[in-house]
Parts: C-alpha cells; sequence; structure tokens
C-alpha cells in the first residue's frame, strides 16, 4: 500500500497538524495551557434572543443548515448540532417553545436525539413535544418554503441559522426579519455570509461557528482544539509568505514541495 | 458500551474513508484497497441508513400532519394538501419505477413534476430578487463605520457593473474591478483558509471520538 502521487506532502502535513492538534488538547485537557477565547457577540446574542422569545411568549426557531452528515460540510453541520444542544439547555431554562426544522433526512434521528437529551439533562422532558424537531422537506426550496411558513404561522420572535446554507440563506434572514425576529446566523459557506451580515443582527463568520461549541460550553477539550486551529493558522501564514518571497524571487522550490 | 461502540464504529469507517482517496494497494492483512472496502461494503451501508432515515423522517412527517387533520388544527388544509401531495407523488413514482418501459406513464410522471413541483421551485427561487432588493433596502444605511464602508463598496460595485457607471466617471469599472479582485478576494481566501482549518480541526475531534454532541446528551 502506498499513498498516491499528488497526495504525498498532504497525508504528511494532515498527519504533522493532526499529531499538533491532539498535543495541544491534551495539553488544555490536562489544565497545563489555558486558553481563553476573544468575546463573540453573535454566540453571546443566542442567549439574549431566546430570552426575548420567552418575554414575548413566541417560539424560537433554529435551524442546522441543509447540508448531510456526509461530504466537506458536514463538520459545519456537527457545529450547529453542537449550538443545538445549548440552545436547547436554555429553552429549557427559559421554558421557551423551541422549533427545529431539518432539511436532511439522515440528520433528523441526530437533532432529535440531541434535543431530546438537552430537555432530559434540564429535566424537562415534558416540553419536548412530538412537532419540536421538524423533518419539513428534502427538497431545497419546498424546505424553505415550509420554513417561511412555520414564520408565519407562528411568528418566531427569534431566528437561530447554524450550519451550511446555500440559495434558501436568504430567503430565510429576509423571512425572519419579515416576522420582526432577532436573528442569530453562522456558515462557514463564502458565498453565504455577505447576505447573512446584511440580513441578520449577529452574524458567525466561517470558523466562528466551530468555535460554537467550545465558546458555550467552555468545554477544555474543545478550547484546546479551537487554540491548535489558531497555531496552525500562523504556521500557514508563515508558509504563504515565505511561498510568496520565493516566487518573487523567481524560486518554485515550495510550490513543487506543494503538489508532490 | 452504548458509547463506545458508535465512537468505534465512526473511528474505523473514517479512517477508511480517508485513506480511500489517498492510497492504492491493498492494505496489509485486509487483502483489499481501501476504495475497494468504501464501494464494496461501506457505500451499501450507507444507502442503506439513508433508506431507513428518510422513512424516519417521512412517517414523522405523516404522523405529524396527519394529526393535524384528524384534529383540525389551524391551518389544517394546508397539512391535509401536504399528505396528499406527499402520498400522490409517491405512488405515481413508484409505478413509473415498475413501469419504466410504459411511454404513458413516463410521460405522466415527468409531466406533472414538469409543471408543478418544478415551477413551484423556480417561484421560490425568484422571490430572492425580492429579497434582495428588502435586504439591502435594510442593511445599506449609513449607521455605523463598518456599515458606511459596506455602502460605498456597494455603491461602487454596482455602478462599476452597470453600463451608466462608465459614464458617470471613467474609472469606476477598473475601481469595481479591483475591489472585486483585491480586497475582496483576500478577505474570502482568509475565510475559507481559516473556515477549512476549523473543519478539519472538528473532523479530527469527531473522528477521534473528543466530540460527542452528535451522540446526544454531551
Amino acid at each position: 500500500m502506498k499513498l498516491v502521487p499528488g497526495n504525498i506532502f498532504g497525508f504528511w502535513t494532515m498527519l504533522f497538524v493532526s499529531i499538533c492538534i491532539l498535543l495541544i488538547v491534551k495539553l488544555a485537557k490536562d489544565g497545563k495551557f489555558v486558553v481563553k477565547l476573544r468575546r463573540i457577540a453573535g454566540l453571546e446574542a443566542i442567549e439574549e434572543a431566546i430570552g426575548r422569545a420567552t418575554e414575548m411568549g413566541k417560539p424560537v426557531h433554529f435551524s442546522p443548515g441543509i447540508a448531510d452528515v456526509t461530504g466537506d460540510t458536514a463538520p459545519q453541520t456537527f457545529a450547529a448540532l453542537e449550538v443545538l444542544g445549548y440552545v436547547t439547555g436554555l429553552s429549557a431554562k427559559y421554558n421557551a417553545e423551541l422549533i427545529v426544522s431539518i432539511r436532511i433526512p439522515n440528520v433528523f434521528p441526530l437533532a432529535q436525539e440531541v434535543v431530546r437529551q438537552g430537555y432530559m439533562a434540564a429535566g424537562k422532558t415534558d416540553l419536548f413535544k412530538e412537532d419540536t424537531v421538524r423533518f419539513l422537506s428534502s427538497e431545497q426550496f419546498a424546505y424553505i418554503a415550509g420554513v417561511l411558513g412555520i414564520f408565519a404561522r407562528q411568528r418566531v420572535a427569534a431566528n437561530l441559522m447554524i450550519g451550511a446554507f446555500w440559495a434558501e440563506s436568504l430567503l430565510m434572514a429576509e423571512g425572519g426579519a419579515q416576522v420582526g425576529a432577532i436573528q442569530v446566523a453562522g456558515t462557514a459557506n463564502m458565498h453565504q455570509i455577505p447576505f447573512f451580515v446584511a440580513a441578520c443582527d449577529y452574524t458567525l463568520i466561517g470558523e466562528e461557528i466551530y468555535a460554537g461549541g467550545a465558546y458555550l460550553s467552555q468545554d477544555k477539550v474543545r478550547l484546546g482544539s479551537i487554540a491548535s486551529q489558531d497555531y496552525i493558522k500562523l504556521a500557514l501564514m508563515a508558509v504563504i509568505f515565505v511561498g510568496a518571497v520565493m516566487m518573487t524571487a523567481g524560486n518554485d522550490w515550495l510550490r513543487v514541495l506543494l503538489v508532490k | 458500551m452504548r458509547r463506545e461502540i458508535p465512537l468505534f464504529i465512526t473511528f474505523l469507517v473514517g479512517v477508511i474513508f480517508l485513506f480511500g482517496p489517498i492510497t492504492t494497494g491493498d492494505v496489509p492483512l485486509v487483502g483489499m484497497q481501501f476504495r475497494e472496502i468504501v464501494s464494496v461494503y461501506l457505500s451499501p451501508w450507507t444507502t442503506i441508513i439513508s433508506a431507513f432515515a428518510i422513512g424516519l423522517a417521512s412517517v414523522n412527517l405523516l404522523r405529524l400532519h396527519g394529526n393535524y387533520v384528524a384534529r383540525k388544527r389551524p391551518g389544517w388544509i394546508n397539512s391535509a394538501a401536504l399528505v396528499f401531495s406527499m402520498l400522490f407523488f409517491t405512488v405515481a413514482r413508484t409505478i413509473r419505477e415498475l413501469r419504466p418501459a410504459d411511454p404513458d406513464i413516463v410521460a405522466f410522471y415527468s409531466r406533472i413534476f414538469d409543471n408543478i413541483a418544478a415551477p413551484l421551485s423556480g417561484a421560490m427561487f425568484a422571490i430572492l430578487a425580492f429579497y434582495i432588493a428588502s435586504a439591502s433596502y435594510r442593511a445599506f444605511r449609513a449607521r455605523s463605520l463598518e456599515a458606511s464602508v459596506l455602502l460605498v463598496a456597494a455603491i461602487v460595485v454596482m455602478l462599476g457593473a452597470a453600463p451608466v457607471g462608465a459614464i458617470i466617471w471613467d474609472y469606476f469599472p477598473s475601481l469595481q474591478r479591483w475591489l472585486l479582485a483585491v480586497p475582496n478576494t483576500a478577505g474570502q481566501r482568509a475565510i475559507i483558509i481559516g473556515a477549512a482549518i476549523g473543519g478539519f480541526a472538528t473532523s479530527l475531534r469527531i473522528l477521534f471520538g473528543l466530540e460527542r454532541g452528535y451522540l446526544g446528551g454531551e
């Protein structure tokens, strides 16, 4: 067994980066490395949004995106499920009605379990109803039509959209704005971030959604993972700088290495 | 064991999928390539699990809306329409799959899909144009420094793209191209790199069982 040419450098880089991440996570877990995250306004606004919904007696809507748990957008879905666990805990604490709309059938049982366990942990199993987590449709625009219907009929007071979104992102954000909901959105899909920035009250940009679980739970393992990402980014910035200088000087050694 | 078994399966399957595209040659002691393990053993399982998930979600949908219709909850007419549409298309597609060579059935299904489902999706997509206008109207206001920068950038890009911009000022098109090619691209690449690293770290946590939120309870 051997590596396919063109993947050799990538494989060793992945291995090195993985070891770095696991090492920093271990140090953080053992308390030898204390991680402090900067304030992320969007994540702090989630509690405010749920509190507002409770005061108004209106429901909170949560969408974990429209991506599956497979493929390159799967991490966004898992990040959204982490935040969903936190949102469920807050909804239980404030006795706010929670509606979770799901597009992908594979995500439906995961979301149901996260919400059910969240209510159980808070000791409020009676708040979990059959229609708390709703599968709407696998069709992208049928799903968003269903979401807009929920907004119009139930006049949600808070709309939380964390995960992978595509063309329906602005439809959901504007629909929420039209019913006067406070909106917190986050995605790592580059092309949808501008729509969320324009239409929502708070936006989590790119990797901030991955920091959501760590920020909200303050779990040492997750915090360590977030810190390791920053160190990797620093290393990457150094590589980009060195590569740019080398290429400008006419030396493509680094470029050749990257494609090995 | 209730948690350990799913975590072990996650790790094993994740490693196989990870090494599938980047390795060649048989795996020691297994006698198959990683990509063969994926195509022969794992892909059918993903299909089976997806089928069960669709069944579970569909049953939940039918139960929910069936209850709404039975109890005549406000808006039960919409639920009745949903249930009817779901059953109608299920039956129509099933008949089409069972008789793929019958031209009348194939034409009937194509007709109902092309004239009902497709236009409805198109209509929802078309609403985007109006929502872009309303979102722009709300967003492009000089309330703060960042909002003002957004407003000026939007004006430059819009005028640079429209023919009238070049008539107003010769440099609008080149300024628009520079804005999109340099600061916009730089910002996008930075976000993409950060998001990619974040996705990788999240995947690693799931692979090694450090992230268990999706199992519920933690």
